[in-house]
């Protein structure tokens, strides 16, 4: 289906504009035709009704009006032809002007037919005493009305006059011209008005769609009429607020690292003194996992705005270099030799990313086996483990900050509960995504997709 | 260049952090570890101790209230030798690269092990000692050599199209070592010392396997390398011209 009804404030104007102007042109048009049909009646029939009684009055003086000659001429029988056009209407106003003149007519009858040169020559003569172009009409008509007037016991009357029928076309243009400059007269004005709404309107909704956290675009020109100006800056000001608000929590989140990592450290330093090796070991441990968790928190609140560019990096040295790491603290990672497969991303973050997965992959499964496919529209790295996967009802709910599973899963494995978390988010802002499938044999495939941008 | 000590052979430190609850243990600790250790809590106060004192290495937080310890290693780096290693509470891999290229050696994030801290502050007057010089900041800046772009404040290996390729931090600290010392034959020994990690508890076969990886990830053909080479007997050289940038 055709839509025709527009979406955009300019378009619903301007068409509503339009319906209406076309309705009350339409009323307009209507009683103008009308007016313009009783007008045209009386000034079809007024001339010949006095031209007839002047005629019959001259007659009765003693000229006598002839067959051949004039425009009134006497005839035996009525000499409109039968298959004109009747006018039953003029016939009829004819009659009764005839009668408050005080000539009683038997029938009238009418016919239309086309204007001929003998008309011409007829009317020409008839305006040309007075000179220039025949009187009555500017231009030459198109037809020429017969009216036939039977005087009961006298024969017949014949009269010749224009009929311009064009008048009800002429008319019909003349107010469909009119409707078109109103359309214009007024769409122009209303358009700019539109536009002058909608554009502010448009830029506000492309500054809301673009903003987000370390969005340091400028503010949103204020313009237009005092309603959409006073949206705009009040969106302008929303978005400073939030934008300081964005930058209070991120200094708050800052501060925050800072205050914990401070006596962390003190404490860290201190525990050197402890003289029992698995007591000092142990708290070491403590330290380092409140540390990381520490880190892990800060670096999720922290993604909205990464301080890292994107670069085009080798994926497959990235995936070998993050192996490699795992290998030299002596895990048993694989990852087969694998061509270069240039894409970017932040390559620090996806390390991060990839990381974590192997990081659990180790942890539950003891090994990892990684994997690094290319498909047409994305790659697929996936880390395998052979550990005991994840519970069916608990793949969608790891993915949630400080999610452990209690019966795989103790303090005693450590992590912060954030490594998936901040996994998946660092994947999605790359715009992929992981996915945790559970094999049949056994085992849980991490997989991260990503889309290859050309 | 270590100058000469008042207390004979004890490396003198320079300790500065703002804070009381790490700086006192910490020096408590590496008093313990055989360091004489000076302590300021500003870099406003450190300043008059470098001059007083014959100090063989500050170990500065970045962190401070005042002048910050990247100003105050800048100014070590510009008017003496003094190794500097710093303190960093940062973990963003960002933030890290900043302190090297201020000039200084090396870095420890906090929380930190007093244990790795005092290793570190050995490789580095290790280091400092037999360079006879101070190599400032091996890390700071860029390094083209064969087609390839080191840049290494971001630890980024860049090929001629652009790509980056990432490497393991053995890779990276091996490759950094190599191009730091162009043609010159370096043993698995010296390898070893160079490239000693955070993590890496390397061996000799390591050292082998590293070489192997990185001329996979650089060398047009890795059967037979042009730029990482064996010498034998001896152990490898960098056969490239290197420029840093």
């Amino acid at each position: 289906m055709i839509r025709l009804w527009p979406r955009s404030l300019a378009g619903q104007m301007a068409v509503l504009i339009a319906l209406s102007l076309f309705v009350a042109q339409a009323v307009n048009f209507t009683l103008v035709l009308r007016e313009r049909a009783q007008f045209r009646l009386a000034q079809a029939t007024r001339p010949v009704a006095t031209r007839v009684v002047d005629a019959l009055e001259r007659e009765a003086q003693g000229r006598p009006l002839t067959r051949e000659r004039g425009r009134i001429r006497r005839v035996g029988r009525n000499a409109v032809p039968p298959g004109l056009e009747r006018q039953g209407e003029i016939a009829r106003e004819l009659h009764d002007q005839l009668r408050e003149l005080g000539v009683e007519a038997g029938r009238i009858d009418t016919g239309v037919r086309a204007w001929t040169a003998a008309d011409d020559a007829l009317f020409g003569r008839a305006g040309g005493r007075r000179g220039g172009a025949p009187r009555g009409f500017v231009n030459r008509p198109t037809e020429a009305l017969l009216i036939a007037i039977e005087q009961p016991g006298r024969g017949w009357l014949s009269i010749v006059v224009p009929w311009d029928d064009g008048g009800g076309m002429r008319i019909f243009w003349r107010l469909f011209a009119q409707t078109l400059i109103l359309y214009a007269a007024i769409l122009v004005p209303v358009l700019w008005a539109a536009r002058r709404l909608s554009r502010p309107l448009r830029d506000l909704t492309h500054a809301a769609e673009r903003f987000g956290p370390g969005d340091n675009a400028a503010p949103v020109a204020v313009r237009g009429p005092d309603d959409i100006a006073a949206l705009v800056s009040s969106f302008n000001n929303l978005r400073l607020r939030v934008t300081a608000m964005l930058e209070e929590k991120d200094r708050m989140l800052g501060a925050i690292g800072h205050d914990l990592r401070t006596p962390l450290a003190a404490l860290r330093v201190r525990i050197e003194s402890v003289e029992d090796d698995i007591d000092r070991a142990r708290m070491a441990d403590t330290i380092e996992e409140m540390s990381r968790t520490l880190d892990d928190i800060l670096s999720l609140a922290r993604l909205g705005r990464p301080s890292e560019p994107p670069t085009e990096v080798d994926l497959a040295a990235l995936v070998d270099a993050v192996v490699e790491d795992f290998r030299d603290l002596g895990k048993d990672v694989d990852f087969p030799e694998t061509d270069r497969l240039p894409l970017r991303l932040r390559p620090a973050l996806m390390r991060r990313a990839l990381r974590n997965l192997v990081e659990n992959a180790v942890k539950y499964g003891r090994t990892a086996r990684v994997r690094l496919d290319a498909t047409p529209n994305g790659v697929a790295i996936t880390v395998a483990d052979d550990g005991p996967g994840i519970p069916a009802d608990h793949l969608a709910t790891v993915f949630e900050p400080f999610t452990r599973l209690e019966a795989s899963r103790n303090r005693d494995t450590g992590g912060s509960g954030l490594g998936l978390t901040l996994a998946r988010a660092i994947v999605r802002d790359a715009g992929g995504d992981i996915t945790l499938v559970n094999r049949a044999g056994g085992g849980l495939d991490a997989t991260i997709t990503l889309p290859r941008v050309p | 260049m270590l100058h000469a000590d008042a207390m004979g052979d004890t490396p003198h430190l320079l300790l500065v952090d703002d804070e009381r609850s790490i700086r006192e243990p910490l020096a408590q600790y590496l008093t313990r570890q055989g360091f004489r250790v000076t302590q300021a809590a500003d870099a406003e106060s450190a300043r008059p101790r470098l001059t007083a004192y014959a100090i063989d290495l500050a170990i500065i937080d970045i962190m401070m209230p005042g002048e910050d310890g990247l100003s105050l290693c800048r100014h070590i780096a510009a008017t003496s030798d003094t190794p500097v290693i710093l303190l960093t509470a940062k973990a963003e891999e960002t933030d890290r690269i900043v302190g090297l290229e201020m000039g200084a050696d090396d870095y420890v994030v906090k929380p930190f092990s007093p244990r790795e801290l005092a290793t570190r502050v050995k490789v580095v007057l290790r280091r400092a000692n037999a360079g006879g010089t101070r190599q400032h900041a091996p890390e700071s800046g860029s390094y083209a050599f064969a087609g390839w772009l080191l840049r290494s404040g971001e630890r980024v290996l860049v090929d001629r199209g652009g790509v980056s390729v990432p490497l393991s931090t053995g890779e990276y600290n091996l490759l950094l070592a190599l191009i730091t010392r162009p043609r010159q034959v370096l043993t698995r020994d010296q390898l070893l010392d160079l490239t000693q990690g955070r993590e890496a508890a390397a061996f000799d076969r390591a050292i082998d396997n590293q070489v192997s990886r990185l001329r996979r990830k650089i060398e047009a053909d890795p059967k037979s390398p042009e730029i990482i080479k064996t010498v034998w007997g001896g152990g490898y050289t960098l056969a490239a011209e290197v420029t840093r940038l």
